[in-house]
């Protein structure tokens, strides 16, 4: 959620978020709504898209492991915002995605555990290098 | 398949070198609209962000 409240930086640089989820239209809608999000929120509950951007099911460690939980309180702790309930396959991790005009992916940073997540300043710098 | 449905054994990311897969793929929003995935990225580049849960 970190990549939406920087949105504007990474439109400053001419790129538009796009933020997908792994459950239904009305789960979006819920997380819209309790996230104060004024932005599309895609779902794609059978993780298609997930598949195809080569993002990776975790191992238990890599879920819920030391390392994983002790990031995961202090990003809670810094946003102030408690990880509500889990929607969708509890292992699924995500990723983020640089495409150009072209098609071609031009950047990415796939989770490779639960804590592990592009900062918008990695996104920024990556979209100044297309 | 491990519990709650965790890997048995540690999977390796594999993000493609272009979006053509994804391109064509529709998804729905909020409401039950479908977005043409490829249609993002049509004029300027787009940021996807594919996250882990709605939490």
């Amino acid at each position: 959620m970190q990549s939406y409240r920087e949105r504007g930086a990474f439109e400053k640089e001419g790129a538009q978020l796009v933020l997908i989820g792994q459950a239904t239209p009305r789960h979006a809608a819920h997380f819209r709504r309790r996230q104060g999000i004024d932005l599309t929120v895609l779902a794609d509950e059978k993780r298609r898209s997930y598949k195809a951007a080569g993002a990776k099911v975790a191992t238990l460690n890599e879920l819920v492991g030391p390392k994983v939980m002790a990031k995961g309180l202090i990003s809670s702790m810094r946003s102030r915002q408690p990880q509500g309930r889990t929607i969708g396959h509890p292992a699924q991790l995500g990723g983020t995605m640089i495409i150009g005009r072209d098609g071609s992916v031009a950047w990415s940073h796939m989770s490779e555990d639960a804590s592990d997540n592009a900062t918008p300043e990695e996104i920024v710098a990556a979209l100044r290098g297309i | 398949m491990g519990i709650i449905g965790t890997a048995g054994e540690r999977q390796h990311t594999h993000p493609p070198e272009r979006a053509d897969d994804l391109a064509d793929m529709e998804l729905p929003d909020q409401d039950g609209a479908e977005h043409r995935l490829g249609d993002y990225w049509k004029d300027a580049p787009a940021v996807l962000v594919w996250l882990r849960h709605y939490g």
